[in-house]
């Protein structure tokens, strides 16, 4: 089942950590955000694969937004 | 004479062994097979061995049509009584899907109502198991009724003795709201699910196709809802967390949590502490590892983890002595204060106010989640929760600023003006109105604007606010925090002000009740 790594709240992304095809386990981190003046992991919520990446860093994003997606 | 009365005792006996039965050996084997415990393996598990006394066995249903009148419904589908767990007390109410699928019944309700009143009587916990197809519908105003009764006592009880709901199999239709009423709600992974409203009816009513998982099961109720406190594998694994869970907490409202030696010295120092807070406050960690190294052997019990993780709620102790910890987690949303954070932050906290825990804050908080969403959210509603639940709060409650403490999100982590006993800050501490980037652009917006560099103005005067307001001995020079404390010492020091706080006495203003914005 596909999972979304969704974003809690409105910032702006910094480093995009995975690329389509990479592996990634439960808690990894997915991207990197800013937000009220603090840098944070955005990590995934379950193990699989990168199916789909939407975000690329500097770009500006929204609660419940989905950056990535998990297969 | 004697031989007619081991005759009385034969025929009751056999009786009872059949009762007990509940649904007999068929509908047990389907219990297991679905990977569930029955009503009364639970039981046995979660009790002292040997220690369970049940009442209202015999009790008979009272359904009076349908043909329902001429059935045996064994206990009327609830195993109700009282025992102790790990040698103190508890009353229990435990739904046995084996009998027309825990249905409830009239009686049904009768029995869990009586187990509602011994336990507040008493004074002792109430444990309630729920696995029941819902109300038993050929008894109609009967069940529908006994529903009314059941909310009327959980209010009536609430904050008086503890309540925690197992939500060990379904839980549909008005039942649901029988939990809710209560402190805790625990769920088993892949057998439990609660909804006001099944599939079937959801699909007919709201034309919305859902299976029961994504309607209302466990994850669903513990990452969105935040309707669950605890996630469990499976139902032993859901007992033994209850009876960690029961060893924070005192019998009722009246006692203190129970102490217990726990051989971790309250003088331990721990040099992880200097690494753990990053100076750089653009910088996040996990609050949960600061935590571990402070509480003793490390050891907590989360309520609500995955719900609203910008603010950790545990249990802990310290010294032996209970705890209630409540902490910014700047990994998740910078630890900002949202709406969700502050629902699950006041319920707890006034869950450790009504039974004598004493409430430790962790802050880091660079404020309110502010933008248009959390606006429309409530923040403002929602928000105010966290400032009334600390206000009103008068156990021992215990602060320590980690690094930032910014503006009415500091007010809201139980700051000195919300009555805090004892504030103290690490030297990352940044206690101030507003982040000082903010307050700068304002304050000197005319002269960065007219600079030939506008950048290095504007950082200059950054540099000067954080060295004249944004630093400890600031703060502490106003007695807004005790003392400056040594990252290092953080559990020896909130144990001593912890000890002296002991035998607080802080009496509320007389009245009925407060009006928490709800």
């Amino acid at each position: 089942m596909a999972e979304s790594v969704i974003v809690p709240m409105v910032g702006k992304v910094v480093e995009v950590h995975v690329k389509p095809g990479d592996h990634v386990s439960e808690d990894d981190p997915i991207i990197t955000m800013e937000a009220m003046k603090t840098e944070m992991p955005l990590v995934a919520p379950t193990s699989g694969t990168i199916k789909e990446v939407r975000v690329s860093p500097g770009q500006m994003v929204e609660a419940d937004d989905v950056v990535a997606i998990i297969e | 004479m004697s031989d007619e009365m081991l005759q009385k005792i034969e025929e009751i006996e056999s009786f009872r062994a059949r009762l007990v039965k509940g649904g007999g050996d068929k509908a047990i084997e389907k219990q297991h097979a679905a990977g569930k415990l029955t009503a009364r393996e639970r039981i046995e598990y979660l009790f002292d061995h040997g220690t369970f006394n049940e009442f209202d066995v015999f009790a008979k249903q009272l359904g009076r049509h349908y043909g329902l009148d001429k059935a045996e419904v064994p206990a009327d589908g609830v195993v109700t009584g009282y025992g102790k767990i790990n040698g103190r007390d508890a009353f229990v109410y435990s739904e046995d899907f084996t009998v027309i699928a825990g249905t409830f019944g009239e009686m049904h309700g009768r029995k869990v109502g009586k187990v509602i009143e011994l336990a507040m009587k008493m004074g002792k916990p109430v444990i309630g198991i729920n696995d029941s197809g819902g109300a038993r519908v050929t008894e109609e105003m009967g069940a529908l009724s006994q529903y009314g009764q059941l909310f009327f006592r959980h209010v009536r009880a609430s904050g008086l003795v503890p309540q925690i709901s197992l939500v060990m199999g379904p839980v549909a239709g008005g039942q649901a709201y029988s939990p809710a009423l209560m402190d805790f709600i625990f769920m088993v992974e892949n057998s439990s699910y609660m909804f006001i409203a099944g599939p079937p009816l959801v699909k007919a009513i709201v034309f919305e196709e859902v299976n029961e998982e994504q309607l209302g099961g466990p994850k669903m109720h513990a990452t969105v809802s935040g309707v669950s406190d605890l996630t469990t594998a499976d139902d032993k694994d859901c007992l033994e967390r209850t009876k960690e869970l029961l060893s924070y907490l005192p019998l009722n409202s009246g006692e203190m949590p129970p102490y217990v030696d726990t051989g971790d010295s309250p003088d331990r120092t721990s040099d992880a502490l200097l690494e753990m807070i990053p100076t750089n406050p653009n910088k996040m960690y996990d609050v949960h590892k600061v935590i571990k190294e402070i509480v003793d052997n490390g050891q907590t019990f989360e309520i609500k983890k995955e719900f609203a993780r910008n603010l950790v709620c545990c249990f802990a102790r310290m010294n032996g002595h209970v705890v209630g910890i409540v902490a910014n987690n700047p990994i998740y949303m910078a630890g900002a204060l949202d709406y969700k954070a502050s629902q699950k932050g006041a319920r707890f906290i006034r869950f450790c106010n009504a039974f004598n825990i004493p409430l430790i804050t962790l802050q880091d908080v660079p404020a309110f989640l502010i933008g248009t969403k959390s606006e429309r959210d409530g923040i403002i509603r929602h928000g105010s929760k966290m400032l009334y639940a600390y206000a009103e709060a008068n156990v021992p409650k215990l602060t320590v600023v980690l690094r930032k403490a910014y503006a009415g999100g500091y007010l809201a982590m139980c700051s000195k003006d919300l009555g805090a006993d004892f504030v103290f800050e690490l030297p990352t501490g940044e206690i101030c109105l507003m982040g000082p980037e903010g307050a700068v652009n304002i304050l000197f917006r005319k002269e960065i604007a007219a600079s030939a560099d506008p950048e290095a103005t504007r950082r200059q005067y950054l540099d000067e606010f954080q060295e004249k307001f944004v630093n400890p001995t600031y703060s502490a020079g106003l007695q807004h925090v005790d003392d400056i404390i040594d990252p290092r010492k953080m559990r020896p020091k909130l144990i001593r002000a912890l000890e002296v706080s002991m035998n607080k006495v802080d009496p509320l203003p007389k009245k009925k009740y407060g009006n928490m914005p709800i």
